[in-house]
């Protein structure tokens, strides 16, 4: 334990740990419906729709294609595979590279998020750092190092303070990401008010669905599928049986179970 | 006999039911509209949320049981809360399947797709009402561009397999049930299915593809009596056959030795305790003597 701990007046825990505590939740409740109001139905395509489960089907293929007798299993590779007729080889998409910048349908979505998610949380962050300045809020029960003064205790011009207590704002950004759980407890799965989740699917950006380019998908799963050997796992399955009893064990009872009960 | 005063362990233990019977489609539809009807008339309020997902379920029930009325009612009120729903649609057309005004719901179900030719629901519906009227072929015209569009749906190959069968077309039967079994590769009644159509089929190379789907199916489930009947049985047609050399016999005869002696045992088993214990053992090893397929 460096240095002497502080003693925080207690009305800085019932005038700004609290309040700031049910803003953050309030203002994320209010994103979620805000959200639901401004958010339109995708359309989902049906050729989209139709790749996604053929390239299922061929890695179920690639996977489980070992239970079925061999024939089967050279015929459907077949049907994949061909050099002339397969379906991976024959079909070809064709891709319209969805530019950001001018698809104004993805265009207006990312302004809407911008609008729903960011813009609130600079507006709050701004008028907490400006209402709650100039004390320390609460202190973080790990040691940080002297780096991350400047970011946390913006507006306490101490030089010997702990970099552990932090100020107002930094509680409310601990709050955004750490109410999370408890938006899924109230909102229930797949909540507008999810920071973080949306953060990520903005970062990870086109990476969504068949869209970006169904044509390299299926020249991957062709090579997975090329290399695929029949290994037949049915092989030896009558002499691993016989060499033991069956296991009857839950076949009888002694009343019969008549209706469903 | 309802009292006012269900108490609430009551009213939970019917939801209870009803979500168990939803999870695991079951179709005791009777059942359900019992349970169901009572919940829906006196205990509504309680409910919450639930309530619709219930109306829905004792409404395709009643369908079932052929109570229009309680259909009718229970469509109002989904109606009523979900006025554009395609979900909702598709039960109107299934209320009018059950009345067999297949045409007008043809029509409802086209409307649906012209919407959203994604949904699955409605086509599924359409291809039922051509079973239903009996045209198998265009049934099965219908179902495979079904299929052809949506590759996954194991619903849709199921029913496939059931169709080819009744055709008795068993190859392109057991093409469906190879699906499913990729798709599904630790369920027992899959390959227990797969090997019937085999043994069906006829010829060595499918009896012996059927004594290994059997004795797959048994090895995921050593209870199943069919899989062990069937295994006996391929065994057995094999080793009769003229054509096999013997070592091949040999083997099958051993294998068919020991599925019988395990269907003893179960017979045994079974009677454990009980006086006609003999006599069902002897019955069952008559049976397995006269289902010996000799040579022709």
């Amino acid at each position: 334990m460096a240095g002497p701990e502080l003693l925080l007046d207690s009305s800085i825990r019932l005038w700004v740990v609290l309040p700031i505590v049910f803003i953050t939740f309030f203002v994320g409740v209010l994103r979620h419906y805000v959200t639901q109001l401004i958010h339109n139905e995708k359309k989902v395509d049906l050729q989209q729709v139709s790749d996604s489960q053929v390239l299922l089907h061929s890695r179920i293929l690639r996977e489980n294609g070992k239970y079925l007798p061999k024939q089967s299993f050279a015929m459907r590779k077949h049907y994949f595979n061909n050099p002339e007729t397969g379906f991976f080889k024959k079909v070809k998409r064709k891709v319209i590279p969805k530019n950001p910048m001018t698809d104004t349908s993805m265009l207006t979505d990312m302004m809407k998020g911008n609008l729903t998610n960011v813009l609130p949380m600079i507006l709050i962050g701004g008028w907490i750092n400006w209402a709650f300045s100039g004390f320390v809020t609460t202190k973080v029960p790990f040691p940080l190092t002297l780096r991350f003064k400047p970011m946390l205790q913006r507006g306490i011009e101490l030089i010997s303070l702990d970099a552990s207590w932090v100020s107002s704002a930094s509680w409310y950004f601990l709050n955004v990401f750490g109410l999370r759980s408890m938006y899924t407890l109230i909102l229930g799965q797949d909540n507008g008010a999810d920071q973080s989740r949306i953060m990520q699917s903005q970062m990870t950006g086109a990476a969504m669905a068949m869209s970006p380019d169904p044509n390299k998908a299926f020249k991957s799963e062709w090579e997975a599928l090329e290399i695929v050997e029949h290994k037949w796992a049915l092989e030896n399955v009558e002499e691993e049986l016989v060499c033991q009893d069956l296991n009857f064990r839950g076949l009888f009872k002694a009343e019969v179970q008549v209706s469903v009960d | 006999i309802t009292s006012t005063n269900v108490s609430l362990s009551c009213i939970s233990e019917m939801r209870d039911k009803l979500r168990k019977w939803r999870e695991e489609n079951y179709r005791n539809s009777e059942q359900i509209v019992d349970v169901g009807e009572e919940l829906l008339n006196e205990h509504a309020s309680k409910l919450g949320d639930d309530i619709w997902i219930i109306y829905e379920q004792v409404m395709i029930a009643a369908l079932d049981c052929s109570r229009d009325d309680l259909a009718w009612s229970c469509l109002q009120e989904l109606k009523r809360q979900f006025p554009d729903s395609h979900r909702v649609k598709r039960l109107a057309g299934m209320r009018l399947e059950a009345l067999e005004r297949y045409e007008d719901a043809n029509k409802l179900y086209d409307s649906i797709l012209q919407d959203d030719p994604t949904n699955t629901a409605a086509r599924k519906r359409k291809i039922s009402i051509l079973r239903a009227q009996g045209k198998s072929s265009e049934a099965i015209r219908e179902l495979n561009e079904y299929l052809e569009q949506f590759v996954g749906d194991q619903e849709a190959w199921h029913e496939l397999s059931e169709l080819y069968i009744n055709e008795h077309d068993y190859a392109k039967a057991a093409f469906c049930l190879e699906e499913l079994m990729m798709t599904n590769p630790h369920n027992h009644l899959y390959c227990e299915q797969y090997a019937e159509v085999k043994y069906t089929q006829g010829g060595l190379e499918n009896l012996e593809l059927a004594r290994k789907y059997f004795a797959q199916a048994l090895k995921l489930n050593n209870r199943n009596m069919r899989a062990l009947f069937g295994l006996y049985m391929s065994a057995s047609h094999i080793a009769a056959s003229p054509k096999v050399s013997a070592k091949v016999k040999k083997d099958n005869m051993k294998y068919g030795a020991w599925a019988a002696s395990q269907i003893s045992r179960a017979y045994q088993m079974a009677g454990r305790g009980k006086k006609e214990n003999k006599c069902s053992v002897k019955a069952v090893e008559e049976m397995l003597e006269s289902m010996q397929i000799t040579m022709s």
